[in-house]
């Protein structure tokens, strides 16, 4: 993976130009902020995922991309130009928003060719991306019936119509059955595999790590980790060691001062993080001190994810704190 | 695997993609509004309100045999008052029906400059409720003959020609004035109960409160439907009973269309502004 060995700058994935450009993106819903001053950029032919918990701002994001929602500050772009700058927006990306976003008293394929009417798009190709997403048999079933499965496929359907080099997926795998989670997962692979680049959100991180090459964390509307998916990973994941040891104090006095942080679980039952298990023994060992256990445990992906957002919520809470005095005095002023 | 067998279709050498323009988003709209059967409920109530509205009046006219007994005009000038009903209801749906099911983000990400959608489907709404109101007309023209004969309507008679042609421009307005109230409202069930307090229920208010005010007397003429209604109905001879000046057909049209217009302009600024 020559993805790894090159250094990654922050918040930028790939290189070329980029295909999604997102400068000071800002979404505030009363005083509810749903995208916090977010700056990213896409880059092309990368599998893009935007991953966060539910409420983080992902879709509200996805959706500012298109046009629908509009942004409170800042700016997105899409191959250089807003959205709705470019005369035939299909052409440029291709989007899946929800499952839902398709009326339930049509047929698929009239669904299909409505979308495909305002671009010129001739049914041939209506037929064509029902073919390819399988939905030949309940094409002229009206949308109302379909499985959640089936409506995904149909919003990717939609999404290939104008056979976009670039694709915004929000959460498509989101309550799929296994054969489904498996089916968008090959679709997604297969249309990287023709060079497109995929912005994928998901609420998961293994779903992620299954799909995407590049990732970009948010967490309450504001990014917190991008880049090569390894890295990010990496950077997030703490490796941990657990020490049971029958002289807990003295160890945990040498291994802070070796820059090792220490959590007592029990007493001589002690978490370390930030030495690896190699120089917390040496330090032992120099010290005489007695080890009864010595034992690396590796993060998950979902233990670096919760740490990725855990980090962002104390940040925030901080940042509270810190900006209470400015807010204190500005209600003062604003009372007298 | 779908995704494996068909990889032609996705690689189709070019799929054909022209630029967004009117006439397609046009042609996207009249696709969507025959893909629904709420379209032919419709087309099919329409109609059948309007005949069933003349073959009543061409049998009441048959019992009671006094001057006052409906003639063959009434029974083409009375249909647009139930065809009314269905067709705001029409032109609600056609927008409501899409922010209910989250179609209007398909729409309006295909369409990102959003007006013109709504600009179609208005085009598409005003032909649809413009040929109900005349086909109608002559439905319920063919369906009262049997029972006037030689009192039917004279088709030569300019007024009659007026009722036909008007009735048709009543309903494209009303079916507009449904569109516009349910792009404001984006909610079916409020904008039907607004748009049929409007057409219905607003001149028996106006009625109620005259003794109160005369700015209820002077303005009733002025009121959406009643104005509208003007060209869709026979002439009406003399002031009403309590002194009212009725508008006529055209300046009465004319006053409706003044309040289909606003009412667009709402929704078009609206519908720009606000996140979908």
């Amino acid at each position: 993976m020559s993805e790894l060995s090159r250094r990654a700058q922050p918040i930028v994935s790939g290189k070329g130009t980029p295909v999604i450009e997102a400068v000071n993106l800002t979404k505030r819903y009363g005083d509810k902020t749903a995208v916090d001053d977010v700056t990213f950029q896409v880059m092309p032919g990368t599998v893009t995922g935007f991953l966060g918990p539910n409420g983080a701002g992902k879709s509200t994001t996805m959706r500012m991309i298109v046009g629908l929602d509009h942004p409170t500050a800042g700016s997105v772009t899409v191959n250089g130009k807003p959205y709705a700058a470019h005369s035939a927006p299909l052409r440029e990306v291709g989007v899946l928003l929800d499952a839902k976003a398709v009326h339930t008293g049509r047929s698929a394929y009239n669904h299909l060719r409505a979308m495909a009417a305002t671009h010129g798009i001739p049914k041939r190709r209506v037929r064509e991306v029902i073919e390819l997403t399988g939905l030949e048999q309940v094409a002229s079933k009206r949308v109302g019936g379909f499985s959640l499965g089936m409506g995904q496929r149909l919003g990717i359907a939609a999404a290939l119509l104008g056979d976009p080099k670039t694709l915004i997926l929000d959460e498509p795998v989101n309550g799929l059955d296994p054969e489904g989670v498996k089916w968008v997962r090959t679709m997604v692979r297969y249309l990287a595999s023709q060079g497109r680049t995929v912005f994928i959100s998901s609420h998961l991180m293994s779903e992620m790590s299954q799909t995407a090459d590049h990732l970009l964390v948010i967490g309450r509307g504001r990014i917190i980790a991008s880049g090569p998916i390894d890295e990010v990973i990496g950077s997030a994941r703490q490796a941990t060691v657990r020490v049971v040891t029958p002289d807990p104090d003295r160890l945990s006095r040498r291994l802070r001062e070796q820059g090792g942080q220490v959590t007592v679980l029990e007493p001589g039952r002690l978490e370390v993080t930030g030495l690896t298990h190699v120089q917390i023994g040496e330090i032992a060992a120099a010290d005489g001190v007695t080890l009864h256990e010595l034992t690396p445990m590796n993060a998950s992906l979902e233990d670096a994810y919760l740490s990725l957002t855990r980090d962002e919520v104390e940040y925030r809470s901080e940042m509270m704190t810190t900006t209470d005095p400015t807010t204190d005095r500005a209600t003062a002023e604003a009372e007298r | 695997m779908s995704a494996h067998t068909s990889d032609r279709a996705v690689l189709s050498p070019q799929v054909e993609v022209k630029p967004v323009s009117f006439p397609r988003v046009l042609h996207s709209e009249w696709v969507k509004l025959w893909s629904l059967r709420s379209t032919y409920w419709t087309v099919f109530a329409t109609l059948g309100a309007m005949v069933l509205f003349a073959v009543l009046i061409g049998l009441s006219a048959n019992i009671e045999e006094s001057e006052a007994a409906a003639d063959g005009e009434m029974a083409i000038g009375i249909g647009y008052y139930f065809a009314q009903v269905v067709v705001a209801v029409l032109g609600v749906l056609t927008i409501t029906g899409e922010y209910t099911t989250g179609m209007i983000r398909s729409t309006l990400a295909a369409v990102p400059a959003r007006v013109p959608a709504l600009a179609a489907k208005a085009v598409v709404v005003a032909a649809v409720g413009f040929v109900l109101g005349v086909v109608g007309v002559a439905l319920a023209y063919l369906a009262s003959y049997p029972f006037f004969g030689e009192d039917a309507a004279p088709l030569a008679d300019p007024e009659i020609q007026r009722i036909f042609w008007g009735t048709g421009l009543y309903l494209a307005g009303v079916g507009l004035l449904g569109l516009g109230l349910g792009a404001i409202l984006r909610h079916t069930a409020g904008a039907v109960t607004l748009i049929l307090g409007v057409l219905l229920m607003l001149p028996t208010l106006w009625q109620l409160l005259m003794s109160a005010s005369d700015w209820f007397l002077t303005s009733l003429p002025y009121l959406p439907s009643l104005a509208g209604e003007r060209i869709a109905t026979p002439a009406i001879a003399d002031t009403g009973a309590e002194g009212i000046q009725a508008l006529s057909p055209w300046a009465g049209f004319g006053v409706f269309m003044v309040y289909v217009l606003l009412t667009f302009g709402v929704a078009a600024l609206l519908l720009r502004r606000r996140d979908a």
